[in-house]
């Protein structure tokens, strides 16, 4: 049963408030006073001066657990919100590896899920691990991006995204931060390019990434109330209260607590929040946990994991 | 007062969403109700759903507990009015 060894993150001191970011990216004072108000989003994470390499080895260099076990990583995995984040043929994994000493794992990227790729390289992971039969070995998941284009930095009436990352240890199994289930719906109705009623996905979200947690739940055997805390994508506030009044899940049990604080880092979010619920004791052996995400772009992905601490 | 607090916050709730609602939805001429359909008859959206809520406090001074508004909170004039009225975060 794939298993989380552990995470470390980075997240640059820089904050950049909503408010200068909307001068930037030339929002309205009414989009940019609903994204502080409704959305609860205050600040942003940047790194000006790091490149993408330089954040995948800034949080990766902090991941203890690897230290010395290097031989062990098959596989790195760059997860990623959007397909193209360097001009090729760079390749940010390839560059990791090389300075790391990782250059006998497979490295490649993953994406198309957008957001909720993070979530998908889990998936791969553990999966890929299963198929072999060196029960020692490891696969190494890295996240975050640079926010570089209007894309990569606003998701218009929803979100900011910020500058961080995460790195994440996965073995085949292990004896916490175990998958217990995994749910994935894919709406390619939602394609940005097909779809005339881009508002749509923002009324059918809540219910359609509702549906995928409780679908998760379910596949896990568990009911909604055994779950103690839910690790959400930090994309904004009011999107998870619309959810959990729609599924009826306690809303002070989603770890929101860095969305004011980090913006939406990408893929690095579920990462990020598992690290600040460890730090604040939130998570005890036994306890189950979801992580959940959601992507658009080309199509939409909402998707959700059960884990046991 | 032999009126209900309640009864005259709604009231006045009804009154600020008419004359936020045309600003809103960009159309000065959009003339409201307690029974206009937000929805069906003006075309909001969830995200103008979001700034019709903050011209709201806006205009009446108040602020408003969201965690609890629901899709259908936003059928009509009146539905959003009585949920507004029910929610009002206070500084206490």
């Amino acid at each position: 049963m794939t298993a989380i060894e552990a995470v470390a993150t980075y997240l640059p001191e820089q904050r950049v408030p909503v408010e200068q970011l909307g001068d930037e990216l030339g929002l309205t004072r009414m989009e940019v006073r609903l994204f502080r108000r409704f959305h609860e989003l205050a600040d942003v994470c940047r790194a000006p001066g790091m490149s993408i390499v330089d954040l995948l080895l800034a949080a990766t260099r902090r991941l203890d657990a690897l230290r010395g076990r290097e031989h062990l990583v098959r596989y790195v995995l760059h997860a990623r919100t959007f397909p193209v984040v360097v001009p090729y043929p760079v390749n940010p994994v390839h560059d990791v590896c090389g300075a790391l000493g990782l250059d006998q794992a497979q490295a490649f990227t993953v994406t198309h899920h957008a957001c909720a790729t993070g979530l998908l390289a889990l998936d791969v992971a553990g999966r890929l691990l299963a198929s072999g039969d060196e029960p020692d070995a490891l696969a190494l998941i890295l996240t975050g991006e640079k926010a570089f284009t209007r894309d990569a930095q606003l998701v218009s009436g929803s979100s900011l995204f910020g500058e961080g990352a995460a790195a994440c240890l996965v073995s085949a199994d292990g004896p916490r931060d175990r998958l217990l289930a995994y749910a994935v719906n894919q709406r390619g109705d939602f394609d940005d390019e097909l779809s005339a009623d881009p508002a749509r996905f923002q009324d059918e979200y809540p219910s359609a990434l509702a549906e995928t947690i409780v679908a998760a739940v379910d596949r896990a055997g568990l009911r909604l109330a055994e779950v103690g805390l839910i690790l959400p994508h930090n994309v904004n506030v009011i999107a998870w209260q619309r959810l959990c009044h729609r599924i009826g899940f306690p809303y002070g049990k989603v770890l929101l607590d860095n969305v004011p604080l980090t913006g939406h880092v990408f893929c690095a979010d579920a990462f990020v929040n598992y690290q600040t619920a460890c730090a604040r004791d939130l998570l005890r052996p036994g306890d189950r946990y979801l992580v959940a995400a959601a992507g658009s772009g080309l199509g939409a992905t909402f998707s959700a994991m059960v884990f046991e601490h | 007062m032999t009126t209900p607090l309640d009864t005259i916050t709604r009231e006045r709730v009804v009154d600020a969403i008419c004359t936020v609602l045309p600003r809103v939805v960009r159309n000065e001429l959009a003339v409201a109700t307690e029974d206009t359909r937000l929805m069906e008859d003006l075309g909001l959206s969830s995200s103008s759903t979001l700034e019709l809520m903050l011209e709201l406090e806006d205009a009446l001074e108040i602020q408003i507990n969201v965690e609890d508004i629901d899709r259908d909170d936003f059928r009509t004039v009146g539905t959003l009015a009585t949920f507004v009225a029910g929610h009002l975060l206070t500084e206490e």
